[in-house]
Order: C-alpha cells, then sequence, then structure tokens
C-alpha cells in the first residue's frame, strides 16, 4: 500500500518532467554557447536618430522625413553624392553622367555593367526611367479646381526642373538614358539619378501586371505628356504603380516580401524593430563605389537630447546628433575627457530679420538706419556663442560660410556697412523721424524673442518706436507676408547645393518673397541663373544678385543654427556636415577601432 | 444591480461622447498643422502643404471633421467585423497599430512597476501602523514624501546617471574597496538598529548583526568577483529558503503551529533537491515552461501541507505552498544569475548591461535566459523610477487605513478574547485595511494605460505617452484620440469595478438599483 503510493508519485513527477521538457525552446544551445554570436571583423556602429523610421520610399510627400533620407542614402547608390564641403562629387564606380550639349542641355546616364539590386536584377534605365516619371510628374493630367484628372505619383521635391524634358531616349543595351531639356536647367546635376536610385521598376512592373522592365518601359513611352485641361482617363496600371510608389513602401516592420526594400548600395535592411530600432548589413555584392568600412549599423531613435547624451556616455549608442542646445553643448564637452570626439558646426538654416518694401520702410534710408541699429554682434554674442564660440554673424544672403564663394561675395556684397551698430548713423538717416515699426517674430521660439529684444532696445536708441508684434508658435507662419508687421525675424534653410531656391525668395511676386523685394535688374539675373548650367557663371551671378540684394537694404542675415554631432572612442571617420544628410554623409568611412 | 451598471454604462458613454469632441476641438485648435512648411524656400511648398492638407483633411473645420472621424471610431463597437478605423497618422500608418505596439510598450514599462509599488506600499503601511510614531515610522514618512514631491524627470535622470552609467562603471571591475564594504556596513546597520523595535540593547543588537552581516557580504562579493559571476547555489537557497520558511509559517500560521512550520521546512528541502533535478531542464526554458513550473512549485507545496496533515490542514498546506513558491523564485533567480556572465559579454551588450533607453538591445541574441535579462536590465531603471514616485500614495493610504482599523471596537474584542496578535493584525485588521485600498488600486490600473508621459520620454520608450505627444507636436487629432479613447475607456470601466469591487468587499455598502 505504502509502496504503491510512492510509486504512483513517481509515475505523476515522472510524467510531469516529461511534459515540461516538451515545452522546452527549440533553441537548443544552453546559455555558455551563444557568446560568439557576431563576428569582430568590420565591427559595427550604432546611430542615434530622432525619428522613427516610416517608409523604404523617402521621395513621397509623406515620406520625406530625415531618417527615411538618410536609410535610403546608405541603402541605394547613384551617380553622386553631396559631400560635407557641399560639393557635388561623381560617383564614376556606379556610372557616367554627362552633359552631352548644352543647348540643348542633353545629359545622357550611363549605369555601369555589374551595378545590380540585392535579388540579382541589373539596374537599368528602367529604373531611371520609373525617377524620371515620378521626379517630373509628366504624366500627371489633374486639375485641382475643377476635380479632374490623376494624379499619379507624389513627389515631395521640386518637379519644375525635370518637366522641362520629355520622354528619355534610352539605349539599346538597357543601361543608358538621354535626357534632353527643352530650355537650360541650372541644377541638372542634382536632378535625376542621385544620391540614391531607390525604387527598382522590377517590382513595380510586376506589382503593375506587367511581364518585365520591357513591358513598363513600352507602357510609359505610349502615354503622353499630361494635359490638365485635357484629362485622359486614368491609365490603370501606371496608377497602380503609383500607388505603390506613394504607399506600398510604407512600413513600420520589416515585410515579408524582401522585394519591397532591395538595395543596391553599400548597406541593406536587415531588421526593423517598431519605433525602436533598424539595423543595416553590409550589401556583399556592392563594389560600384566607395565601400564600406563597418559590418553593421544599427539606428536606434531617442527623441530627447540629454537622453542621447546619456546613451553615449552608457556606450548604448556610438554616434549622435541632437539638437543643439547650450546645455547639449556643454554636456557633450564634458564627455571629452572619456574619448567622446565632438564636432559644432553650422547648419544651413539661419535666421534673419527682413524688412517691408511698405509702410515706414517704404523709404531705403528708413531701412538703411534700421539695419545700422541690429546689433547683429549681440545677438551672436547671446544667442549661439555659447554652443559655438567661434561663431560670427552671417554676412550674406545666399551664400553660407561652408560654401567656397561665400568669402568673395562677403568681401564686394556691401555687408561690412553693418558689421557693427552704428546709432548716429541710423539718427543722420532718419533726421528726426521717428517712424513706428510692428516686429513680428515667432514668441514660442527662445531665439527669436531674445534676437527681437536686443534689436528693439537698440533700435529705440535709434529713434524707433518698435511695437511688438510677436505671435504664438501656431499663428506667425500664417502671418507670413500679410502686411500685418513691417519687419519680420525668422529662418530660412539655404538648400546649399542647387540654385532653384534663389528665386523663390527673392525674385518679385513669388510666393515665398514676403517682403515685396523687387528689382528687375536682380530679376534679370535670377532668370538668367536658372538657366546657367556652369557652376562658376551661377556663383558669379550669385554674387551679383546677393550685392543687390544688400544694396536695396532689404534686411539682415542674423546668424546660423549650430549644429552638433559626437562619438564615442570606438568609432572613427565621423565628419561633421552642415546639410539635413547630416553625419551619414560619408557614412562608409565610419570604422570601428 | 444589473439596473446601476446598465445605467452607469449609459452614463459613460455619453461622457465619452462629449469628452472626445471636447478633445478633438482643443487639439485641432492647439497649432498650426502647415508650420514646418511656412518658411520653406522650396517652389514645391504649396504641393506639400497641400498634401498635408489631404491628408490631415484640413479643408474640414474641426467640429465637422470630427463626425467623419467618429463615422470611423464608431465602427469599432460592432464585434468581429474588424473595420475599426481610428484615421491615420502622420507617417501614413493605421492608428490601430499604433495604438497596438504602443500599448504593448506602455504595459511592459508600467505593469511591473504598479504591482511592486502596491506589495511594498502596503507592507510599508502596515509596518508604519503597527509602529505608529516610532522612527521607523518618521522614518517611511519622510522618505514618501521625499520621493513623492521630486520631479520623476529629475529622478530620472539621475538614475540613469548612477543606476546605469556608474553601475556598468563599476562592473567593468567590480571591487569594492574595504572602506566603502565597511561604510555600507554602517549604514546598513543604523538602519537596521533604527527599523528594529524594541529596547535599546535589542537595536544596537540588530544594528551590530546588520553591520558585520553587510560588511562581510561585501568583501567576500569583492574578494570572489560574485559581481562577474553572481548565483546563489543550493547552500544560499537551503539557508535562505529556511529563513523564507519561518518567515511565511509566522505570517500565515503562525510559528507555535509546529506542522505548518515542519510542512514549511519540508518543502525547503524538496525545493533544494529540485534545484539540482531542475538544472538540465531549465537549460531549455521558455515562458511556459516557466509558469508551468510556478504552478507544479504551489502544487508541491499543496501536496506537502496535505500530506503533513494535523489538526489544521489548510495552514500547512498554504505555508508550504507559499514558501515552495518563492524557494521556486530563488531557483528562477539562481538560474538567471547563472546567465548573467554570457548576458555581460555578449558583443552586443559589451559589459554594459545596465541599459539607458528602449525596451531591449536591438538584435540581441540568447536563450531565454539572455533575453529575459536583457528586458530586466532595460526595465529596471524606469520601474524603479516609477515605483519611488507611486509609493507615497500606497504607503499613506494603507497607514491611514490600517490605522483607523486598529481602533475599532472588533479589534478590541479580538484582542479581548485572547487571540495572538498575528491573529488579530493579519486575519481582523488587515482584510478590512484592505477594503478602500482596492478601490485605489482598481483606480490607478485604470491610470496606467495613460502611461508615464515623462518617464516614456525620459528613457525613450515610444508607448502611449509618446503617441500623444507625438500628435500634439503635429497638431494632428487622430494619435491624440486613439490615445484619449483607450485610457477614457479604461479609466472607466475600472471607475465602475473599484465601485463594484467596493459593494462586494464591504457589507456595509450596498448598490442601489
Amino acid at each position: 500500500m505504502r509502496l504503491g503510493r510512492i510509486s504512483k508519485a513517481v509515475g505523476v513527477a515522472a510524467a510531469a518532467a516529461i511534459a515540461l521538457s516538451a515545452c522546452a525552446g527549440n533553441s537548443g544551445g544552453t546559455t555558455p554557447s551563444t557568446a560568439a554570436a557576431a563576428s569582430k571583423q568590420g565591427g559595427s556602429a550604432t546611430v542615434v536618430e530622432v525619428n522613427a523610421f516610416n517608409t523604404f520610399n523617402p521621395n513621397t510627400a509623406d515620406g520625406n522625413t530625415d531618417i527615411n533620407s538618410k536609410v535610403s542614402y546608405a541603402t541605394h547608390s547613384g551617380f553622386f553624392y553631396i559631400d560635407n564641403k557641399l560639393n557635388v562629387v561623381r560617383n564614376e564606380k556606379f556610372g557616367k553622367m554627362e552633359k552631352v550639349s548644352d543647348d540643348p542641355l542633353t545629359v545622357k546616364y550611363t549605369i555601369n555593367d555589374g551595378v545590380k539590386w540585392s535579388d540579382g536584377t541589373p539596374v537599368t534605365a528602367a529604373d531611371l526611367v520609373l525617377q524620371w516619371a515620378a521626379f517630373s510628374g509628366y504624366y500627371n493630367d489633374a486639375n485641382a479646381e475643377a476635380k479632374t484628372g490623376t494624379s499619379y505619383f507624389s513627389y515631395a521635391g521640386d518637379p519644375t526642373g525635370i518637366a522641362l524634358t520629355d520622354f528619355p531616349e534610352l539605349g539599346d543595351d538597357g543601361r543608358t538614358m538621354t535626357l534632353k531639356y527643352s530650355k537650360p536647367f541650372a541644377d541638372w546635376e542634382i536632378a535625376l539619378g542621385g544620391p540614391g536610385i531607390d525604387i527598382p521598376a522590377h517590382v513595380l512592373a510586376k506589382k503593375a501586371g506587367l511581364a518585365d522592365t520591357k513591358a513598363f518601359i513600352d507602357l510609359l513611352k505610349g502615354m503622353p505628356r499630361g494635359d490638365a485641361k485635357a484629362p485622359k482617363p486614368v491609365n490603370t496600371q501606371l496608377k497602380a504603380m503609383a500607388d505603390m510608389w506613394n504607399t506600398g513602401f510604407d512600413t513600420k516592420t520589416l515585410p515579408a516580401d524582401p522585394n519591397l526594400y532591395l538595395s543596391n548600395g553599400p548597406f541593406i535592411v536587415k531588421s526593423l524593430n517598431q519605433d525602436q530600432s533598424l539595423t543595416m548589413v553590409k550589401n556583399k555584392d556592392y563594389n560600384w563605389g566607395p565601400e564600406a568600412q563597418l559590418d553593421e549599423i544599427t539606428v536606434r531613435y531617442i527623441g530627447e537630447a540629454p537622453a542621447q547624451v546619456q546613451a553615449l556616455k552608457n556606450g548604448e549608442a556610438d554616434i549622435i546628433a541632437p539638437q543643439a542646445s547650450a546645455d547639449t553643448v556643454e554636456q557633450l564637452k564634458a564627455l571629452e575627457s572619456q574619448g567622446v570626439s565632438v564636432d559644432v558646426g553650422n547648419q544651413l538654416a539661419y535666421d534673419h530679420i527682413d524688412l517691408n518694401y511698405s509702410g515706414p520702410f517704404a523709404d531705403k534710408n528708413v531701412r538703411e538706419a534700421f539695419m545700422k541699429a541690429v546689433p547683429r554682434a549681440d545677438i551672436v554674442d547671446k544667442i549661439v556663442k555659447k554652443l559655438d564660440p567661434k561663431a560670427a554673424p552671417l554676412d550674406s544672403q545666399l551664400f553660407v560660410p561652408d560654401q567656397a564663394p561665400y568669402a568673395d561675395s562677403v568681401k564686394n556684397n556691401g555687408s561690412s556697412a553693418y558689421q557693427g551698430v552704428d546709432i548716429e548713423g541710423a539718427k543722420k538717416l532718419l533726421n528726426g523721424a521717428t517712424p513706428e515699426v510692428r516686429i513680428m517674430y515667432n514668441k514660442d521660439n527662445p531665439n527669436r524673442v531674445d534676437a527681437y529684444s536686443l534689436i528693439s532696445e537698440s533700435a529705440t536708441k535709434a529713434g524707433f518706436k518698435i511695437v511688438d508684434g510677436g505671435l504664438g508658435k501656431s499663428d506667425w507662419g500664417k502671418a507670413l507676408g500679410d502686411g500685418t508687421y513691417d519687419a519680420t525675424i525668422f529662418g530660412w534653410t539655404n538648400s546649399g547645393v542647387g540654385v532653384s531656391g534663389v528665386p523663390q525668395i527673392f525674385k518679385s511676386g513669388n510666393d515665398s518673397n514676403f517682403n515685396k523685394f523687387s528689382d528687375p535688374a536682380a530679376d534679370k539675373l535670377m532668370d538668367e541663373l536658372i538657366v546657367t548650367t556652369d557652376k562658376s557663371k551661377q556663383d558669379e551671378l550669385i554674387q551679383q544678385i546677393d550685392k543687390m540684394i544688400w544694396d536695396s537694404a532689404y534686411g539682415l542675415p542674423l546668424f546660423q543654427s549650430v549644429g552638433v554631432d559626437a562619438y564615442s572612442d570606438r568609432i572613427t571617420g565621423v565628419k561633421y556636415m552642415p546639410n539635413q544628410t547630416g553625419v551619414w554623409w560619408n557614412f562608409w568611412e565610419w570604422a570601428q577601432k | 444591480m444589473v439596473t446601476y451598471i446598465f445605467r452607469r454604462l449609459v452614463t459613460a458613454a455619453l461622457i465619452l461622447l462629449g469628452a472626445s469632441y471636447f478633445v478633438y476641438l482643443l487639439t485641432a485648435a492647439s497649432g498650426d498643422p502647415l508650420e514646418q512648411f511656412r518658411a520653406n524656400p522650396t517652389p514645391q511648398k504649396q504641393q506639400l502643404m497641400d498634401a498635408r492638407t489631404e491628408l490631415l483633411q484640413l479643408d474640414t473645420p474641426a467640429p465637422l471633421r470630427y463626425f467623419k472621424w467618429f463615422g470611423g471610431a464608431v465602427q469599432c463597437l460592432v464585434p468581429f467585423a474588424n473595420s475599426c478605423d481610428l484615421g491615420k497618422n502622420i507617417a501614413g500608418q493605421p492608428i490601430t497599430d499604433a495604438l497596438g505596439a504602443a500599448l504593448v510598450q506602455t504595459l511592459t514599462l508600467v505593469t511591473g512597476a504598479t504591482v511592486l509599488a502596491i506589495l511594498i506600499g502596503i507592507t510599508l503601511g502596515i509596518i508604519t501602523a503597527l509602529r505608529q510614531y516610532s522612527t521607523l515610522d518618521y522614518g517611511v514618512t519622510f522618505m514618501a514624501f521625499l520621493f513623492f514631491s521630486l520631479p520623476i524627470f529629475w529622478v530620472a535622470v539621475l538614475l540613469k546617471e548612477f543606476g546605469a552609467i556608474g553601475f556598468n562603471n563599476f562592473l567593468r571591475n567590480p571591487e569594492v574597496p574595504l572602506s566603502a564594504s565597511l561604510g555600507i556596513g554602517v549604514v546598513a546597520g543604523a538602519l537596521t538598529a533604527v527599523a528594529a523595535g524594541g529596547p535599546l540593547k535589542r537595536r544596537l543588537l540588530a544594528g551590530a548583526v546588520a553591520f558585520a552581516f553587510v560588511t562581510a557580504v561585501l568583501i567576500y562579493f569583492s574578494a570572489t568577483e560574485w559581481f562577474k559571476k553572481p548565483g546563489l547555489g543550493p547552500v544560499l537557497i537551503a539557508i535562505a529558503g529556511a529563513g523564507i520558511a519561518f518567515a511565511v509559517t509566522l505570517l500565515s500560521a503562525g510559528l507555535k503551529n509546529r506542522k505548518a512550520l515542519q510542512s514549511a521546512l519540508i518543502a525547503v528541502g524538496v525545493g533544494v533537491v529540485l534545484y539540482f533535478l531542475l538544472q538540465p531542464l531549465l537549460n531549455e526554458a521558455t515562458f511556459l515552461m516557466i509558469v508551468l513550473l510556478a504552478v507544479a512549485f504551489v502544487l508541491i507545496g499543496l501536496a506537502i501541507g496535505y500530506l503533513m496533515g494535523g489538526y489544521d490542514r489548510g495552514q500547512s498546506m498554504r505555508a508550504a505552498a507559499i514558501t515552495s513558491f518563492l524557494v521556486g523564485f530563488l531557483i528562477l533567480l539562481d538560474r538567471f544569475m547563472q546567465a548573467w556572465p554570457t548576458y555581460f559579454n555578449n558583443s552586443r551588450v559589451r559589459g554594459r548591461p545596465i541599459a539607458t533607453i528602449g525596451a531591449s538591445t536591438p538584435n540581441i541574441q540568447g536563450d531565454f535566459w539572455v533575453l529575459g535579462l536583457d528586458s530586466f536590465t532595460h526595465l529596471i531603471l524606469p520601474t524603479l523610477a516609477l515605483i519611488l514616485i507611486s509609493l507615497a500614495s500606497y504607503t499613506r493610504f494603507t497607514r491611514a487605513s490600517m490605522l483607523e482599523i486598529m481602533n475599532m471596537d472588533y479589534i478590541r474584542t479580538a484582542r479581548a478574547k485572547g487571540l495572538s496578535e498575528r491573529t488579530v493584525v493579519m486575519r481582523h485588521a488587515f482584510r478590512n485595511a484592505l477594503i478602500p485600498i482596492a478601490t485605489i488600486v482598481a483606480f490607478d490600473i485604470g491610470a496606467l494605460i495613460g502611461g508615464a508621459v515623462i518617464t516614456e520620454t525620459v528613457f525613450s520608450v515610444r508607448g502611449m505617452g509618446f503617441l500623444f505627444l507625438d500628435g500634439i507636436e503635429h497638431v494632428d487629432p487622430n494619435p491624440v484620440m486613439g490615445v484619449f479613447i483607450c485610457v477614457a475607456i479604461t479609466a472607466m470601466v475600472f471607475n465602475l469595478i473599484a465601485d463594484l469591487a467596493y459593494s462586494a468587499l464591504d457589507p456595509r455598502v450596498r448598490v442601489k438599483a
């Protein structure tokens, strides 16, 4: 009886043990064997970004956030990239982009043999044609008012340049494409084919039920240019492709279909952890461009600058580029003793004060008097010096110091007259008048508030009556150009490369010309500028325009925003970059020590 | 009762409707959704603004746009139709997906913290109530209010600085210098002396013992590099198990119940034997297996208690089951510690285990134990921060409630009829003191889903709070409404549950229909 009870208990225990081992994991290995998971060769780096990745197509209106573009940049290649001196650098290993003729402007793109997507399909002219179709808006015939027609690709960039071209000529070997512009276009060099050819045409073609890329090219070739006045019925195949282009690549998790994240660049995305991290590994096939040193790059998303700094300090991050503030820079400098390197530099965004060419400022003398009273050096001291001790006022409306022609332009543009505050000179120009000036700015931005109070204090001394026209975060943007103020302090972003942005701000009657600056001579130069394809000629024209703007007492550029990046002593090769690409611009040079 | 619940639900629905309309309007009016494009000098500015206008349907005024949103949201009420549509966020992701991911993040972050805060808070509350106006009472009160009044972002940043960065630096060469060992020992001894009750002699003795013990342990740890290769081992489990057996018996049955004490001690013995038997099985652990093992340990405890018999079987079974469960927990802890060196030397962790951000190390690979440790090292700091902040309310509430109960007539009666102090406290006072706390806990669980916005931000966890802030920043009502709906519904449901629980627990309160 006693024995029976014990044997029963043993039986039950044995059954339980079997049941438990049945639910054991299949990982097999016990704990001590997983140490050698990742190889050391090549190494890895963790980069911190503020925003979370959400699409493999960074060209759409909804997808063109910095992080999507950076990931696309690391996983795709093209005919050129932009370096941290804001030069366009050609990648001849990928292919050749050459200007065949100046009149009419003709550009020939040749992709090298052997350049291929990560599924083995070669990168061909079809991929370029797709990019051309998306960027040019060639087939769009939508009319917003009449609500007719179709808008196919929802492209975030500026279509005006490429829209000057007709359907490209394609070579027989499928690797060349020739674009003919109906009139010269200044920014032809950066219009197409780089920094990455990111969407594979063969994937889209398959999606639309087309047999191959040849059928895709035939389809596009057969369609005429879209005309909003005479809309055609929707082409369902193109629409299917455009829809996929617009939203089909949106994802926060790694798609089950690898066709949605094909790479033709140094890296390929390996894993995506929603809102947490993204990991890229080296693309083994890639040999058509600068070779990457690292085997793996992990991107983690951290919103707060202090959290980024602490993550760097704790070794969870290797490279960070937080929003620059005095505190952040100070915290980072304190880490230099542990081997952290900190780069502080200018960004392409800059603050400026613009004077309306109307109201009290209709008179040029008044504008000039006001400009003489703006304490630019004090503003830089108070706002930017604590971040960047080398900071100086920005002296050009069109160049930034990172661009080579800046120094030349500054010498001649007349900015030297506004280096210091000249209250007496201002008083003389005003000649006893006390004009009332309403200054509009974003009063929720502390830098703008500081700039306003310094300007207001100094201008009052010169005899101006300053009215505080500061508006809240949600209102100031809408007020731009509405005539309710006489001067405004806000920020523009210099494009760094390309000249299409210049007329947007300074040409008579343009959308972003908020203060109604108008100079027929400058307008003429700008018209010439956007059809000038030669870089040195462009710089010369811009210098002339810069001078005209200064001569007409337009207002003053104040200072550039400060950017900061920092990286741990594990990593080498990180270099500061003023534009939106940030530290990523030379990711192939990053290496682990 | 049914009428009451029905009436509450109808009111809740109406409140939800009104509040959601209000929140929608406020979010839509909170800023300029096109601000980021206003100072954009590129020619495609208008296009980008048009695209954003279309995405957010800005051409419909907000008071009407709400009803478009409502039309989609109301479909969530249709069961199994899968037609729930809460709109999309700026990145084009459906809010339902975003909410799903955020909810998981938030719940991982706050669940552990809330449970621990409740357990610790109630324990401290009871102890301080029983020792009212003692040094311990004042000390706990002081600490609770101190932590309560600290801003969490500051506590969190300090925790990261010392708990993560400092501790990781320490782990590089985990030697505790003798002076530090002595210092920590003195502090521990002093705290013990203060906390221990009774005459001065007893306090001093307790303090001295604590001092000697802590200092010795630290020296031992330092000498054996325990922090690099931690572990408990069967001997320590046996000793700690015996302590647990006494403590559990003391609380659940009283040490006079010899049968219960024997059951608990037998359970410890069985646990130590199982420690050896289970090691090979634990090497291939899964979460399910751990749960089943926990159940098995409880069952073993119950069986031991049952077999011991005695005049009060139930008490023996309870004592043995709790002890067995806790010993099982020690074995689990020991196994995690065995995995520590592997985790520590993992190429992704690189010898800096305690994390300051996120919920896991990206791309970490390993077995159940390594992954478990990874979650643990990521959760420990935010959990600690949340516990420190929320401890105060539980401690104070329990203390007050317990003090009130201890002065009740029926407590005096219980004492008068000769019941032991343990029975009076544990059975007559504690249970009744829990009634008001039950309602507080229900409220807190409702608030839990709303997340800890600041904690999430500081520790870079993309949960509900992040979704909410991101929506506000882009003046995009959809994510804000998604979070609002989740939080509002849980809050209302748990309010109802709190009311019902009160009436169920306290016979003096009745729900009137």
